[in-house]
């Protein structure tokens, strides 16, 4: 909850990098649908990052209102980077590097397609986006 | 002497919340991958806009498409802002129109609807790729 306490009635925001060059871009964007589209729809909702890196006016103005939390491919960090320079709200930082130790030897697919892999790791993603996006509007759910 | 194999770098915007962007993201792979390989490279947009060096040099020296989902260009404005000015620009909803009303963001179980848009606007980037690259004067191979 912000100094207003107004945050939690508003939607998480889930934003993802979506690097185009690897699989761990393609993931974290596919795992930001299961949020915003199975996990915790109307809790939670997406923006477009090349909107808040032109600096867009209302995509500023609703990361600096909304608690975000970003989900990276690699440890660049562009979504956490951009979002943050932004002015970005309680930001929470996903890796999805971090999921794929619970995966080792997994094939995940490239940055165009998942496999079978590569969608279990974005359901793991998912669910641990969703999970702290509950946790942020105080209705931590089992999911 | 040979001639030097110039590259186009292709921009995507990416854009999570709208289709278009999903389009946008899925072409470009296309052109890579199948229609233009080893003639185009992709460049990660929030990489771009963060500062990466390399990826803003490639843009400088070599020619490049920026890859809208909607008017607002996001991809355009950021190749533009830190590397110059482009070579080709496409929006995706100028090319499809209302046709892309039926399609998902997400690319998992994508219909036919959604296989068209992305051929489609492929087509149109492999088109604009081609003309940039006979436009372009042939260099001699460095070194």
């Amino acid at each position: 909850m912000n100094g207003d306490g107004e945050t939690n009635a508003k939607p998480v925001l889930v934003i993802p990098c979506s690097g185009i060059g690897k699989v761990h871009g393609l993931i974290s964007r596919e795992a930001t649908y299961l949020v915003t589209d199975q996990l915790a729809p109307g809790k939670t909702d997406t923006l477009c990052l090349g909107l808040l890196v032109k600096g867009d006016d209302e995509a500023v103005a609703a990361i600096k209102s909304q608690p975000c939390i970003t989900i990276d491919g690699c440890p660049k960090a562009c979504a956490e980077k951009n979002v943050r320079l932004a002015g970005g709200f309680d930001a929470r930082a996903v890796q999805v590097t971090d999921a794929f130790k619970k995966h080792r030897g997994a094939e995940p697919g490239t940055a165009t397609d998942l496999t079978e892999d590569g969608w279990a790791i974005a359901g793991d993603v998912a669910r641990e986006v969703a999970d702290e996006a509950l946790q942020i509007r105080g209705e931590k759910e089992d999911l | 002497m040979e001639a030097e194999i110039r590259k186009v770098g292709i921009i995507s915007c990416s854009g999570e919340s709208i289709a278009e962007g999903t389009i946008s993201r899925l072409a470009t792979r296309r052109v890579l991958e199948t229609l233009r390989p080893g003639r185009t490279v992709t460049i990660c947009l929030p990489l771009f806009v963060a500062g990466d060096e390399g990826e803003r040099n490639f843009a400088k020296t070599h020619p490049t498409v920026a890859v809208d989902g909607c008017p607002k260009q996001c991809a355009r404005w950021g190749t533009e802002q830190h590397s110059g000015p482009v070579s080709g620009a496409l929006v995706v909803s100028e090319i499809l129109g209302t046709s892309a009303a039926g399609c998902s963001r997400s690319s998992r179980d994508a219909s036919d609807v959604d296989k068209e848009a992305v051929r489609t606007v492929a087509e149109h980037i492999a088109t604009e790729v081609d003309r940039i690259l006979a436009e372009e004067p042939v260099r001699p191979e460095s070194g």
